[in-house]
């Protein structure tokens, strides 16, 4: 039974519903009270000197501090340098993975890959800590061997964060990745390694264009994840770093200011979701352009 | 380059190409190799490089019934969540991808923004939301907290694969008779199961680990074990939270492992 | 013959006595929700002093250890508040009592064993009963052959460019102090901000963190040589396990980081959260959780043993010389001393 291409949506459109109700009850509702919240001065409920603001937003607009547009800023260039990072350690990990023939041998470098999400948020920051710093054991080694002489500053700056984050991330590039180029069938490479091309020739002219769905896709999903980071942002960072997330934090945890959090969420929000949109937009036209059903 | 495959005996460039992931692995493993460490240093601070090896902070983790109750506690929501978000993240990657609806780059970016929202005000909105309705913060509360931040990866790995799906199987399927019911269940969902249980695996992995949502929501006596472990950590600083730490490894591990046994993430990657 | 609908009958009143049963007991133990810190001394308030209030007090407590606290009492309602007893340092009980949070002041009416207290501990700084204080002072390691910390200026001594430390001032209340400080000793007193200002723009390069546990790793490990912390965070260490650090309590004074409980005005156990305070402050309570974590206890009468009355501050005379900061002028300014702060010392 052949389906005529209609424009209306199939019965199937129906399995939206329950994604659908989580989100808008435990999403966009809870979200809707902090956007409400974001306009006023304090919480209207336990307050009824809570009055209807435009301050907080004007606050992050005019940014008479110096400081809010800068943590702007610094979260997507730290969200970018992380996406590029992770992908440039992600990707050769997940081709070996892909490409693997012993399924015992997949199995080991799976759970090798998976583990980094598994430590803990703090420990995973002593760990680094004791790794980055300056009697770390990069320095120690360095200086040993006689490389550098006094010790490199790994950490307490975007260095050391960016670090952070590329490992917790890459194991979600490389799972999103390796199914991508799992699925690309090698007879393509071998069929062009066969024409004379180079190994690495027929890497980056084959695989490396047919892998771009799973590159967008894992990319967007670091992206996301490395611009709403705080927690090892905070740990690693010093002062160095001042993200939009960890002021988001700060207002929250120390300065008891919930409503000007919320703005500055909702601002991250809407700038993510243009990156976002615009992100997909890029990948369903990519892989439209290849004919993938 | 000669055309026919190299049969040299030292093969350069696959030396290089392993040497590479060999050195990325290792920049995975090194801090849980240091977890490990302070996991088994006896001294009760953690230092490097390690002065000995003791099992004192396992059997501190594992005869406290803090710990233990936090760590059955995260891997029951860690349970609920990978089911949950299974099934309703599948739905939802279904109905995006075969549902013709409207708006699709917009849909989609709806269902990843619990990703880019900074958890702690996911955390707090939610816990004033629950306030408001009085339901105060039961468990259930928090299951469904987990679901909404793990089923962005169940729909974005189940739509990977639906993306690169081969749609005559289910033509080939309900020309040779079957109905679309049975097209679904016999010949759709087992193909897309490998998508579907690897978005699952990220889910419990999210859920297990979980920090800034949990922080708002959980109550005295049940708090999951990322929020006890935090909360240890700022007042004492000892090895019990690297065994605690190696202990979770080792036990999503176990579950991602049986995971891979029962339906093959190998599978999903060579649908 | 028994009908269906006998059963029926019978089965919902069964059912409706032994729904109606627990809240009958309910109605007679009461519930007190505290906040507690966790680590050690969360280990011994579960472990002891909460077990034995319930046991005298015939109630239930619930104590939570998620932190932050504020932000959750923040946004519950306030004739039901999350907690009935806050326990958290100086500076959020003024954030605190400013929005109405926790009460203004708790006497020796409410609190009998408020009369034995040291003044500081109900000082105008304090809102609520101080139970117990640290001193914040300078921690420094001893095998790097520095003489001993004598003022608070030997932390900006050239040789510890990239050995010092101190904490990231925003979301840490050492780090408040610290800055406060500054002002006191470089201008004209604690809320002398322009001098603080200058003064720590001269101790860069400084190691910034967190948490006093991320302070107490670099000076066990090496990775500063003196830092900014309290007296517990070093204290800890004596015993099993001997380390190169010792604790400095500079000239110029030190700074009283308080352990600070106050009761919600919408509470509705206010009979037993005061009765919790005044637990907490009796001799023995205190003492207990004094030598568990070394802090220093507020109510006067109260005996360490030798090791802990040494170090810690358990006389008239050492007490005063504790500085309380201003929370209630600071507080008022943080926004803008955390921008200002975070230019200074970002890169």
């Amino acid at each position: 039974m052949a389906a005529a291409a209609s424009s209306r949506p199939t019965p199937i459109a129906w399995l939206l519903a329950p994604a659908g109700l989580l989100f808008v009850l435990f999403f966009v509702l809870p979200f809707g009270v902090m956007t409400a919240m974001s306009f006023y001065s304090g919480n209207p409920v336990n307050n009824p000197n809570a009055t209807l603001t435009t301050r907080h937003y004007e606050r992050f607009l005019f940014d008479s501090a110096g400081i809010f547009h800068d943590a702007l800023w610094s979260t997507l260039r730290i969200g970018l340098i992380t996406t590029i990072a992770s992908l440039l350690i992600g990707y050769p990990l997940a081709h070996w993975m892909a490409r693997m023939q012993s399924r015992l041998g997949h199995a080991l470098v799976l759970m090798a890959v998976i583990a980094p999400m598994l430590t803990g948020i703090v420990v995973r920051t002593f760990a680094w800590m004791t790794i980055l710093q300056d009697k770390g054991v990069v320095n120690t080694l360095l200086i040993q061997w006689g490389l550098i002489e006094k010790p490199l500053p790994l950490m307490y700056n975007e260095f050391g964060t960016v670090v952070a984050l590329v490992h917790i991330y890459v194991p979600f590039m490389v799972l999103t990745l390796t199914g991508v180029i799992g699925r690309i069938d090698e007879r393509l490479e071998q069929a062009a390694r066969s024409l004379g091309a180079g190994r690495l020739r027929a890497f980056a002219e084959v695989t490396l264009p047919l892998s771009l769905p799973g590159i967008l896709a894992g990319s967007l999903l670091v992206f996301a994840l490395s611009i709403s980071a705080y927690v090892t942002p905070s740990l690693m960072g010093g002062t160095d770093v001042l993200t939009l997330p960890m002021l988001i934090a700060q207002q929250v945890g120390t300065s008891f200011n919930p409503n000007f959090a919320g703005a500055l969420g909702v601002i991250l929000l809407l700038v993510s979701l243009v990156i976002v949109v615009a992100y997909n937009r890029i990948l369903a036209r990519l892989s439209g352009e290849q004919g993938l059903a | 380059m000669s055309a026919a495959p190299n049969r040299r005996p030292f093969d350069a460039g696959r030396a290089a190409y392993l040497a590479l992931n060999g050195l990325l692995l290792t920049f995975l493993l090194a801090p849980i190799a240091i977890v490990l460490i302070f996991a088994l240093n006896p001294t009760p601070y953690i230092s490097f490089p390690p002065v000995g090896v003791s099992l004192r902070w396992f059997d501190k983790f594992f005869s406290s019934p803090e710990f233990m109750n936090a760590l059955f506690l995260s891997l029951w929501v860690a349970g609920c969540v990978l089911v949950l978000s299974i099934v309703i993240g599948g739905a939802c990657a279904l109905a995006r991808a075969r549902g013709n609806l409207p708006g699709r780059a917009s849909l989609t970016a709806f269902f990843m923004s619990p990703l880019m929202l900074p958890a702690i005000l996911t955390g707090l909105a939610l816990f004033q939301a629950y306030l408001l309705a009085g339901i105060g913060r039961p468990v259930w509360g928090l299951i469904l907290a987990h679901t909404l931040v793990a089923v962005p990866y169940v729909i974005r790995t189940t739509l990977a694969v639906l993306h690169n799906f081969d749609r005559r199987i289910e033509e080939a399927a309900a020309v040779l008779g079957a109905s679309p019911i049975r097209v679904f269940f016999e010949v759709t969902l087992p193909l897309i199961r490998p998508g579907v249980f690897a978005g699952g695996v990220f889910a419990f992995i999210v859920s297990f680990d979980q920090f800034p949502v949990s922080l708002f929501l959980v109550v005295p006596k049940g708090e999951t074990l990322p929020v006890v472990l935090f909360n240890y950590m700022k007042f004492d600083l000892d090895g019990a939270i690297a065994a605690a730490s190696m202990v979770s490894i080792l036990l999503a591990l176990s579950v991602v492992l049986v995971l891979e046994k029962l339906i093959g993430l190998k599978a999903y990657v060579k649908l | 013959m028994i009908s269906r609908r006998t059963i029926l009958r019978s089965g919902a009143v069964a059912v409706t006595a032994s729904l109606a049963a627990p809240s009958i007991l309910h109605a007679q133990t009461k519930t007190l929700k505290i906040t507690t810190w966790g680590g050690k001394w969360g280990d011994v308030m579960k472990a002891t002093v909460l077990p034995a209030f319930e046991k005298e007090f015939k109630c239930t407590v619930q104590a939570d250890q998620a932190f932050p606290f504020v932000p959750k009492l923040q946004a519950s309602p306030r004739n039901d508040p999350l907690y009935d007893v806050l326990h958290t340092n100086s500076n959020e009980q003024w954030n605190c009592v400013v929005e109405g949070l926790v009460l203004d002041k708790i006497t020796a009416k409410e609190v009998p064993n408020v009369a034995d207290v040291y003044p500081y501990a109900v000082s105008d700084k304090i809102v609520g009963v101080s139970i117990f204080t640290s001193a914040i002072g300078l921690g420094f390691r001893t095998d790097k052959g520095l003489a001993r910390p004598t003022s608070w200026k030997d932390l900006a001594d050239p040789k510890l460019a990239g050995a010092r430390g101190s904490y990231i001032i925003p979301v840490n209340s050492l780090g408040q102090c610290h800055l406060m400080m500054l002002g006191k000793i470089y201008g004209k007193g604690l809320q002398d901000l322009d001098a603080a200002y200058k003064a720590l723009e001269q101790l860069k390069p400084i190691k910034l963190v967190d948490f006093t546990g991320q302070m107490e790793k670099m000076l066990l490990s090496g990775e500063v040589s003196m830092g900014v912390i309290h007296d517990s965070g070093v204290y800890r260490y004596e015993g099993e396990n001997k380390q190169p650090v010792d604790f400095a309590s500079p000239s110029e004074g030190v700074l009283a980081l308080e352990q600070v409980l106050n009761v919600t005005p919408g509470s509705k156990v206010k009979e037993l959260a005061f009765a919790y305070i005044d637990y907490m402050l009796r001799p023995d309570v205190q003492k207990l959780l004094a030598e568990a974590v070394w802090y220093s206890p507020s109510n006067k009468k109260v005996k360490l043993s030798a090791k802990y009355d040494e170090k810690l501050l358990t006389t008239e005379a050492k007490v005063a010389t504790l500085i309380q900061p201003d929370w209630k002028w600071y507080n008022a300014r943080k926004e803008d001393i955390d921008a200002r702060v975070t230019k200074i010392l970002r890169g």
